[in-house]
């Protein structure tokens, strides 16, 4: 899927000769003058001999072979957006999509940066359509125009009484047309480029593409073994290379006896790195067989050593709830001291989470061959980051990002464990590959995977409610104790955030509600392991934690759940219209046996969505059964109606897998998890029914990718609450949690 | 060396007895539509068929597998056109994708076994694979497509 490009910031349309039409007189026409006046047929033919391309800007190409091809600048790693990104486009050009070639853009060029993560080429937090419709809408209609008024030109009539139809611009009065290919032979090309306003654009709910279910361009090859992943690369001449790591973060190799490993038939180096032992050798099997020959001493210095995850959770809490420690403003409104001291009654609760591990199928791999006496590398690696994946190899190179050729793959997974600027499984490979002079691939094992992961934090969460004496809740405190995982994942990016962590942070800005005085805030802790955005960033988390919150608070004051979200959402009609559409779905009125409702109202960065889960618990072992779960999404104007039903279904299931029994522990610095087997994640037989719905509203498209997850952590620990009584205030809701949530 | 007949074509591969199947499909052979996903047998995205049952590759030495026949989801039909892969495209099953051939072999022995599987068939059969994605629902729905067009 990826095509290698050229720079593409740099071009100038060439300025080609052109054809106009002038009654039967055919004029050819070059940039010194008239070349000469023939027939439509000798000047066809002599275009005929000479394709040609236009640029009308740097998000589209169009062929006079009919060919349009455009730009993506994201990464594909099931979300769709190789599809729905060039469809947008697609749609305002209004090209034949069956002549739409799709390029990956894989240098580092800001002109194609996502301008949500400082103009860097980034697929995360479910920006992509929402940073990429309005420019790739305009790019279409800016070819557009320019293809209509050239048709113009050489029909000589008005603009306006032309249309287009898929790849031509129609004359509807004479019937004349003219394919875009064949304009690309008789352009000329405007110096400047047409401007587009809003009128140039269709309007919501015209277009022919968008809003339908046009098929997603990955399926095939994702169905016949032909999409080719990172871990598929295959270079000529390359090498396999297996890592033996450190057992905890910080810790280096003291001592290495490789006298085994290096017996092994096809083992041929070992190279000590930083933080572990590569074996290197002709086959795969032969470098994991040398690894496990492999008899290292490590250092003993780590600061990491202490690390224990209980421990270091019930810290984290207690700086949550000591109010002297003032933390890192997220969101602000109002005065939540006076408001709080002012208040009649104040309801205050801790939440814990516990950290979580991506669990992407395709374990970290990359391909790599250095070359230059190490100052250039040539990488076959799945990343949700282009540009930091270059700008991170050629850092650790001390070389200049022009050195580095990235070939991106499709991605086997990546719910943000590939967006960290030193993306370690590179490293590997770059260091291995410069040692020995070789192109080689570097495969971590599953367990490499799980011990070297980069997890979602842990957190513990203080929240605090202030009641007026009229029972209107008046005031809101959320405080968040978690590390500083954007400063971990993109050190410059921390550097110009202003102290704001958004991996650690989004979702307690609880935007939707109408709360006149509102503080959440970022109490920084120390980082206990490796950190990294997880899916939905830290919604899954602090949507757990201020969801469960408002139903400890409707439940205090006697108010049905839905009612006390429906008054605190009474200025916000998108709020109240996903709350009422999940609540029709749910038939949130109706009274059950044996089994009982929780709701969360979770958006998502811009996107609004409401979820219930109904579960039943049982008594004696503390299991949780869930038989339901409705979701209603409103990510506005929906361009992708099959696909968002996909992914807000598919997120719904992982954000049910995490919050009933995903868990990383740490001791001693140590990931206790190994694989799937001690780290479970929801296998088909344990889903429940699942309902979804995707309201198409009439606001800008945003984000997909997440919004089902947000709410499952709070909606579930609500249900159970609502089976049992018992409120779990720990994330994942273990059986050993909800008994001793029931039994207190 | 072993020698066994994968996607129809014998092969002598000159490897160590004790090597995955797997990484002698992927690494040797190069035939990279079968995934290393766990390496122990827990994930399903390495499964391919053996004599026509559907087996982790990851788990089954090539020793294992002398003589025998091999069929990968490069192999599963002419022109990759099985009622399955039809079906996977038709419903949009896959998201990241990762996972599918594996999900695909195991639907086909399902569906070479049981020609009308019940839903709850369909869900005890598929439920050795992982799809971190959550396709679950669309595989339950592009098998029973596939079993209607069988």
């Amino acid at each position: 899927m990826s095509k290698q490009l050229e720079n593409r910031g740099s071009f100038a349309p060439d300025r080609r000769e052109f054809l106009k039409g002038i009654g039967g007189l055919t004029l050819v026409i070059g940039s010194t003058g008239l070349i000469s006046a023939c027939s439509r047929d000798q000047a066809e033919q002599m275009l005929a001999a000479q394709p040609r391309e236009i640029e009308p800007n740097i998000w589209v190409t169009i062929s006079s072979d009919d060919t349009v091809t455009i730009q993506f600048p994201a990464t594909e790693m099931g979300q769709g957006s190789s599809t729905t990104l060039p469809l947008i486009l697609a749609d305002e050009l209004d090209a034949d999509w069956n002549n739409v070639v799709v390029e990956t853009v894989s240098v580092h060029d800001e002109a194609y940066g996502n301008p949500f993560f400082q103009n860097m080429l980034y697929t995360a937090g479910s920006l992509t359509v929402q940073a990429y419709f309005e420019p790739l809408r305009r790019a279409g209609a800016q070819a557009r125009k320019l293809l209509m008024q050239s048709a113009a030109d050489v029909w000589d009539v008005s603009v306006g009484d032309l249309v287009t139809e898929p790849s031509a611009v129609v004359h509807p009065a004479s019937g004349q047309r003219l394919r875009y290919g064949e304009l690309v032979g008789l352009i000329e090309m405007p110096a400047p480029l047409p401007e587009v306003d809003d009128t140039d654009l269709k309007p919501y709910g015209t277009h022919r593409y968008l809003g339908t279910d046009m098929p997603r361009r990955d399926m095939p090859a994702k169905s016949n073994g032909t999409a080719e992943f990172g871990i598929d690369a295959q270079v000529p001449g390359m090498v396999y290379a297996s890592v033996l790591r450190a057992p905890v973060e910080g810790e280096a190799p003291m001592e290495i006896n490789d006298s085994a490993a290096r017996a092994i038939d096809g083992v041929t180096d070992v190279v000590p790195l930083p933080w572990g032992v590569a074996v290197v050798a002709e086959t795969y099997e032969a470098s994991k067989w040398g690894k496990e020959a492999l008899d290292v001493t490590w250092s003993q210095t780590s600061e990491f050593r202490n690390a224990e995850l209980e421990a270091d959770i019930e810290d984290y809490a207690t700086r949550a709830e000591d109010l002297s420690q003032s933390g890192n403003t997220w969101r602000s409104a109002g005065d939540v001291e006076a408001a709080m001291e002012g208040a009649a009654e104040i309801v205050e609760a801790t939440y814990r989470t516990d950290p979580a591990y991506h669990a992407q199928m395709e374990p970290m791999n990359a391909t790599v061959n250095v070359t230059e006496n190490g100052k250039a590398a040539e990488i076959w690696v799945s990343t949700q980051t282009q540009s930091l994946s270059i700008l991170g190899a050629a850092e650790f190179l001390e070389t200049t990002p022009d050195k580095i050729t990235l070939h991106p793959m499709y991605i086997g997974g990546g719910y943000g464990r590939r967006t960290l600027r030193r993306q370690k499984y590179v490293e590997d490979a770059l260091l291995v590959s410069k040692a020995i002079g070789k192109p080689v691939k570097v495969i971590w094992t599953r367990e490499d995977d799980v011990k070297d992961g980069t997890f979602r934090n842990a957190s513990a969460q203080c929240l605090r409610a202030g009641f007026d004496e009229d029972g209107q809740l008046v005031a809101w405190h959320h405080r968040v104790a978690a590390p500083r995982v954007l400063e971990y994942m993109n050190p410059p990016r921390w550097e110009a955030a202003n102290g704001r962590d958004v991996i650690a942070m989004l979702g307690s800005e609880s935007s939707r509600y109408d709360i006149p005085n509102f503080l959440a805030e970022h109490v920084i802790t120390n980082r206990r392991s490796r950190v990294c955005a997880w899916r939905g960033v830290a919604t899954s988390y602090t949507k757990f934690a201020a969801e469960s919150f408002v139903d400890e608070l409707a439940h205090a004051r006697g108010v049905d759940p839905l009612e006390f979200r429906m008054e605190l959402c009474r200025n916000n009609p998108r709020g109240r219209a996903v709350l009422e559409a999940v609540a029709e779905m749910a038939d949130w009125a109706r009274p059950r046996e044996n089994t009982a409702l929780g709701l969360a109202l979770a958006g998502y960065s811009s996107t609004f969505a409401a979820g219930i889960a109904e579960v039943s618990v049982d008594a004696a072992s503390g299991v949780v059964s869930v038989h339901n779960y409705w979701l209603a999404a409103d990510a506005g104007y929906l361009l992708a109606p099959s696909n968002s039903e996909a992914q807000l279904e598919g997120n719904v299931i992982f954000g049910i897998s995490n919050a009933l029994r995903e868990r990383i522990e740490i001791r001693g610095g140590q990931v206790v998890q190994s694989n799937f087997y001690d780290y479970p994640v929801l296998r088909m037989n344990e889903i429940p029914n699942i309902e979804v719905r995707a309201i198409s509203t009439d606001y800008p498209p945003t984000g997909m990718g997440e919004i089902g997850l947000a709410s499952t952590g709070a909606a579930l620990a609500n249900a159970v609450f609502a089976a049992t009584g018992a409120r779990v205030r720990h994330l994942p809701l273990t059986p050993a949690r909800i008994q001793a949530a029931m039994q207190a | 060396m072993a020698s066994f007949t994968i996607n129809g074509q014998l092969v002598d591969v000159d490897a160590d007895p004790r090597t995955p199947l797997l990484w002698v499909i992927r690494e040797h052979l190069k035939l990279t539509g079968t995934k290393f996903g766990c390496g122990v047998g827990q994930c399903g995205a390495c499964t391919v068929h053996v004599d026509g049952e559907a087996t982790f590759s990851c788990l089954m030495t090539i020793a294992a597998v002398e003589g025998r026949e091999i069929t990968t989801i490069e192999g599963l039909a002419p022109d990759s056109d099985h009622p399955l892969q039809r079906a996977w495209i038709e419903e949009e099953v896959p998201q990241c994708g990762y996972c599918q051939s594996g999900q695909l072999m195991r639907a086909a022995d399902l569906l070479a076994r049981n020609s009308n599987p019940t839903r709850e068939e369909i869900v005890a059969h598929m439920s050795t694979n992982i799809c971190r994605c959550g396709t679950y629902n669309r595989i339950i729905r592009a098998v029973q497509r596939a079993t209607r067009d069988v």
